[in-house]
């Protein structure tokens, strides 16, 4: 079972090597366009190599740490092509061109947008301060939101609570791969389904931050209380307590500052995702500053970037003050 | 009938280690009853078998001739309430005010939503000012608990049990992180708890000087299994050796 995931990873390399270099590399360099039915052998060829010198790369990721395999000349090589030819694959494929960072057209064109960004046009500043002050809002609201559906959440997502028998257990493997799920879609893409749902706007930002901030939140809340002393739970157990008194009186108050810290962490992070997620039709200051980058007005947009820029630093030091003092 | 009665108790751990074998033992009502042995001999997976803690593998224990190996929820609980347990880190609700603390040994017997909107009754409230008076501390009331010395943590701990009104205290190495002087206040006031009041002391405690002047039984477990049962003045220095092992010496604690 181990060994044949193993070699399906190692297949998926080999596929991966050959078609870097036979469709991207090959081709950029030389000019000849390569049929794909090539990869197949190469593919075959990479695994073959893996399996008869016993180089399999796959296995490094299966295996658990006390049974790794012993290190082998054979693979280190091939991880090596299978290095080399990503980057030079990637450099080809992003379009890296130090001519185009470097020629005097370029140069000239850098030097304008800096130039209007460092010479802001101050007149966007009530409009500016206004759409702060949607996005500012909502990353609290999304926070707030998510705060008590998080805290709900937590406890069924804590191994520790989800003690009672399959049933439970089943609950806490379905929530994490589901607040997993979530939590891997960007807020951004939430963004997308929410102002195609509720139309553009703040309250799609916040819906959209609100999945987010609960995935995380949980994520956060549910490891915490994995992590509290038992000691006050015996303790409180011992009393005759019921289970929820327990988790209220031996496990939440061990939380709450912890939780409280993650909290405004949360908040901090939710204003710079709602300024990102309003590029997208979430309102806010992000919103305004695709419509003047859409309209070349730079200056403007250096106005807004310094507004942003200002914003998120002072909450940065704001919440890292507040987190110190909650220790 | 006595107050306890343990009958052939084993327990085997989830990984498979079995810490107690076929233990069988009696507790008179009234006794001060004391498990010696070596760290790691069981001592605190029987005192948890118990109050089910840890839920017993084989055998049966008797409270008052019922049987309360597999009761479970309502029943379970009420079993627990009737039994105070003290524990070596005192275990109380840090931040959580003394006043707090101790009411929190009504749990049991408050409903949910009484409990968490905090609503304890003026009769509670009194029972945990008497209970913090038993053991000389009730001028803390409003203290926070984490902000108590150790002594007087598990004299709140203590605190915390008595609100239990228990017929029964276990004491988990109640004095193993305090230093002599206060180990011997705290042990004074389980004494007295035990006399004064009536309650049943079951205590695991490590040093032997502690044992001969405050127990009135010992049993001692070696490797999970029962190997005395008898008088603190009866642990001969060849039980002694039998109990700690031949190279084990005693030292006293004053
Ligand atoms: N949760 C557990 N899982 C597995 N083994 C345990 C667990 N708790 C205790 N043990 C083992 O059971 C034995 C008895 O432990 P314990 O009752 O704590 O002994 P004592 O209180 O006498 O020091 C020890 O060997 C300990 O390692
Ligand atoms: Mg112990």
């Amino acid at each position: 079972m181990k060994t044949s995931l193993a070699f399906l990873l190692d297949a998926l390399l080999g596929l991966c090597v050959s078609s870097m270099l036979l469709q991207i590399i090959i081709p950029e360099l030389t000019g000849l366009s390569i049929a794909p039915v090539i990869i197949i052998p190469t593919t075959i060829l990479w695994l073959a190599i893996a399996l008869l010198r016993k180089a399999s790369i796959g296995l490094l990721f299966v295996s658990s740490k006390n049974e790794r395999p012993l290190p082998n000349n054979v693979r280190a090589h091939m991880g090596w092509i299978a290095f080399c030819t990503s980057i030079v694959a990637g450099w080809i494929v992003t379009d890296i061109s130090p001519v185009e960072f470097f020629s005097s057209e370029g140069l000239q064109g850098a030097g304008r947008i800096f130039g209007a960004l460092l010479t802001p046009e101050f007149d966007v500043l009530p409009a500016a301060l206004d759409a702060m002050v949607v996005t500012i809002f909502t990353a609290l609201m999304a926070t707030i939101v998510a705060v008590p559906l998080s805290f709900l959440l937590s406890f069924p997502a804590a191994r520790n609570v989800m003690t009672g028998g399959a049933i439970e257990r089943t609950i806490y493997v379905l929530l994490r791969a589901v607040l997993n799920i979530m939590r891997s879609m960007e807020p951004i893409i939430w963004a997308i389904i929410f102002s195609v749902w509720v139309g553009i706007g703040p309250f799609a930002g916040m819906l959209a931050l609100v999945v987010h901030t609960v995935a995380s939140l949980t994520k956060q809340y549910s490891e915490q209380i994995e992590d509290v002393d038992q000691g006050p739970l015996e303790a409180i157990s011992a009393t005759g307590a019921n289970r929820l008194q327990v988790l209220w009186f031996a496990v939440v108050p061990q939380c709450v500052i912890p939780f409280l810290s993650f909290t405004i962490y949360r908040w901090d992070i939710n204003v710079r995702m709602a300024t990102i997620i309003g590029f997208v039709g979430g309102g806010g200051i992000g919103t305004l500053l695709t419509q003047y980058q859409g309209l070349a007005k730079y200056n403007e947009v250096g106005t807004l970037v310094i507004l942003i820029t200002l914003v998120v630093w002072t909450l940065d030091v704001a919440s890292a003050r507040v987190r110190e003092a909650l220790r | 009938m006595p107050l306890l009665s343990v009958k052939n108790l084993s327990h085997t751990y989830p990984n498979g280690y079995q810490a107690l074998h076929d233990v069988s033992f009696e507790v008179e009502a009234g006794e001060f009853l004391v498990i010696i042995g070596l760290s790691g001999s069981g001592k605190s997976t029987l005192l948890r078998c118990l109050n089910r803690l840890v839920e017993p593998t084989e055998g049966t224990i008797l409270v008052n001739g019922q049987d309360v190996t597999h009761v479970s929820d309502a029943s379970l609980r009420s079993h627990r309430s009737g039994i105070g347990m003290i524990f070596q880190h005192f275990n109380l609700i840090p931040r959580h005010t003394v006043l707090s603390n101790v009411l929190y040994g009504a749990l049991g017997t408050t409903s949910t939503m009484s409990s968490i909107t905090g609503r304890f009754t003026d009769q509670q409230r009194q029972r945990a000012l008497s209970a913090l008076e038993v053991v000389g501390i009730r001028d803390k009331v409003e203290n926070r608990a984490d902000a108590l010395s150790g002594g007087q943590q598990q004299r709140v701990a203590i605190a915390r049990a008595l609100m239990q009104q228990p017929q029964l205290l276990l004491a988990d190495e109640p004095v193993a992180s305090l230093d002599p002087a206060t180990s011997h206040s705290v042990m004074d006031y389980l004494e007295r708890i035990n006399k004064d009041l009536g309650t049943t002391v079951i205590c695991n405690l490590h040093f032997l000087s502690l044992v001969r002047r405050y127990a009135t039984r010992v049993i001692a477990l070696k490797g999970g299994h029962l190997v005395f049962n008898g008088k603190p003045e009866d642990i001969s220095d060849e039980w002694f050796r039998t109990i700690y092992g031949e190279e084990a010496m005693e030292v006293d604690i004053r």
